[in-house]
């Protein structure tokens, strides 16, 4: 940082940069910024830290194998990407799902959803000084992450979603223990309000900070929250329905101004409906297979080996070649944690595919950043950066 | 995939060039020269107006082998649109029309080599400014560390 004192230049420009280790970047995302004092000139995000050429590596992997990339992709919604990589496979091979897996998936898509959240909202705290609502939202998020271990015996990288249904089925004890968790979640939401919707320093770092309005936003392909807080109402669960969400009654939260408080406040209120929608697939679970019957995507049980040569070719198959979606391709969007994540697939009709493209949401949110940072002071930043809610290994891959 | 004409885009295209694929979103195919015009067309009177995303596949054995591949949405059909063009090297950049397309089209220069003219900022987005080569590329390898085994000495070449 060069000081040089010059008469004809009566302000003079300082570069910073912030990250990309920095505790409020959420990752490894590094921020060129030029500022005039405290005010933000120019910003300029610079990613690929974590870049690890997940998409090239899907070529190597047959279909099942991937579903362990799409895990690492946004770690905070692990079960969301393995949903939408699999409902991408489902509609290449036109292969039915049975209902009670249909409805498992959206209680653990809306479980992760309620994780990731929780996240947001300590760490969107934490960032502004506020540390403890950090550690109540972590203390249900481990609560979450213990269901999750449960189920698929690993914490975050479940890879439980499978093409074809679901690794396996959810035990009744632990289908009750998530009930039990699910009735006591609104009051624990109603102490987060508590410490922070309310609070005159959180309110203070974050009304009228990073305002996005709708058409910029619209404009810069930014979805989720995001989007929503600043008024426009397109949540892809309500407008193009996937896995029977038109069947369930929730609502789709919007703030007017789009400032950090309306995007913390969308959040707020979408945990709220996910909390809805995890009692709603809990009262109305059927019973019966998680698994497809079609033999080309999901396995014979272990019992008809035995029995069947037909099963044993169809196991012999799936563990050698794998699944092989015909030639074609297939894009399926879903409304993840972080807006619109869809995954473009193009198969050959081998093995393995040809292209796998994550279409990730927060790769275009963060291009939302020097808009909403440039003109204000850079203690702002860092709340902006928060109220976006980047997940670096998604916008990286 | 069947090739029939689509109820609101028939009009406008010549139905050879629409198919609908296995996800069932239409998908128009119009070559790169008319790429600005059909995005014009998309995004107006097809009221697909909300970019989502863009992307390559590289078809190594074709001709012109990249597929670039756009998304659109429209907020009031709730629909998505797909349009497909190619290229071997070059396409225009569409970042004047759709500043969103600004990252995803820096990334396809960065991992496929794609050059898009007119584009702000055409540099490397993932990988290191002084990397070389373009690794979504079909030709380029998966990448390997050469082990010096016997049974590998004739494969990587440093038989001695």
């Amino acid at each position: 940082m060069a000081t040089t004192t010059d008469a004809a230049e009566p302000r003079e420009l300082l570069t910073v940069n912030m990250g990309p280790q920095h505790p409020s970047t959420h990752g490894v995302l590094r921020l060129e910024l030029t500022l005039d004092g405290e005010v933000v000139v120019k910003c300029r995000p610079v990613i690929g830290y974590l870049h690890t050429g997940i998409e090239k590596t899907f070529e190597a992997k047959t279909y099942v194998q991937g579903v362990v990339l799409t895990d690492r992709m946004d770690y905070l919604n692990p079960l969301g990407n393995n949903l939408a990589y699999a409902l991408s496979i489902e509609k290449l091979m036109s292969c039915d799902i049975p209902p009670r897996a249909t409805v498992l998936r959206v209680l653990l898509a809306e479980l992760t959803r309620l994780a990731s959240h929780l996240m947001f909202v300590g760490s969107v705290a934490l960032d502004l000084g506020a540390s403890s609502p950090f550690l109540y939202c972590w203390r249900e998020r481990e609560k979450i992450l213990d269901f999750f271990e449960g189920i698929s015996g690993v914490r975050m990288m479940t890879s439980f979603i499978r093409p074809g249904g679901l690794a396996r089925d959810i035990e009744p004890p632990l289908l009750a223990q998530i009930s039990t968790f699910i009735d006591a979640m609104p009051a624990y939401i109603d102490s987060y309000e508590g410490l922070l919707t309310g609070n005159p320093i959180f309110r203070e770092r974050t009304e009228g900070i990073g305002l996005l309005p709708a058409d910029e936003a619209l404009a810069l392909g930014v979805t989720g929250p995001a989007l929503r807080g600043s008024g426009v109402a397109l949540d892809i669960r309500k407008a193009n329905p996937y896995c029977g969400y038109e069947t369930y009654d929730f609502d789709v939260p919007t703030g007017t101004v789009g400032d950090c408080f309306d995007r913390y406040l969308v959040r707020v209120a979408e945990m709220r409906e996910s909390v809805k929608l995890c009692r709603q697939t809990l009262d109305s679970l059927p019973s019966g297979a998680v698994q497809t019957s079609d033999r080309k995507v999901m396995p014979p049980p272990r019992a008809e080996l035995a029995k069947s040569m037909e099963a044993v070719i169809h196991h012999f198959k799936l563990w050698t070649e794998g699944i092989r979606p015909p030639a074609g391709e297939a894009y399926v969007g879903v409304e993840s944690p972080r807006g619109e994540l869809g995954f473009y697939i193009v198969s050959d009709g081998t093995g393995r595919p040809i292209r796998v493209h994550e279409r990730a949401p927060s790769f275009a949110n963060l291009q939302a950043l020097p808009r909403i940072t440039e003109g204000g002071v850079v203690a702002d930043v860092v709340a902006c950066i928060a109220s976006l809610d980047p997940i670096m290994g998604e916008v990286d891959r | 995939m069947a090739v029939e004409p689509v109820a609101p885009l028939g009009g406008l295209f010549e139905p050879e060039l629409v198919s609908i694929g296995a996800d069932g979103i239409p998908t128009v195919s119009v070559p790169l020269a008319e790429l600005l015009d059909t995005i014009a067309k998309v995004r107006g009177p097809l009221q697909h107006s909300r970019f989502v995303d863009v992307t390559a596949v590289d078809r190594l054995s074709r001709e012109n082998r990249f597929e670039l591949v756009y998304l659109f949405y429209s907020m009031e059909l709730r629909s998505w649109l797909r349009l497909k063009t190619r290229t071997d090297r070059e396409a225009p950049s569409i970042t004047a029309l759709v500043p969103g397309a600004n990252w995803f089209e820096r990334e396809l220069y960065d991992l496929f080599g794609i050059e898009f003219q007119g584009h702000p900022e055409l540099r490397r987005i993932m990988l290191p400014d002084d990397w070389q080569g373009h690794p979504l590329r079909r030709t380029e390898p998966l990448g390997a560390e050469p082990v010096d085994f016997t049974v590998t000495r004739k494969v990587y070449g440093h038989d001695d």
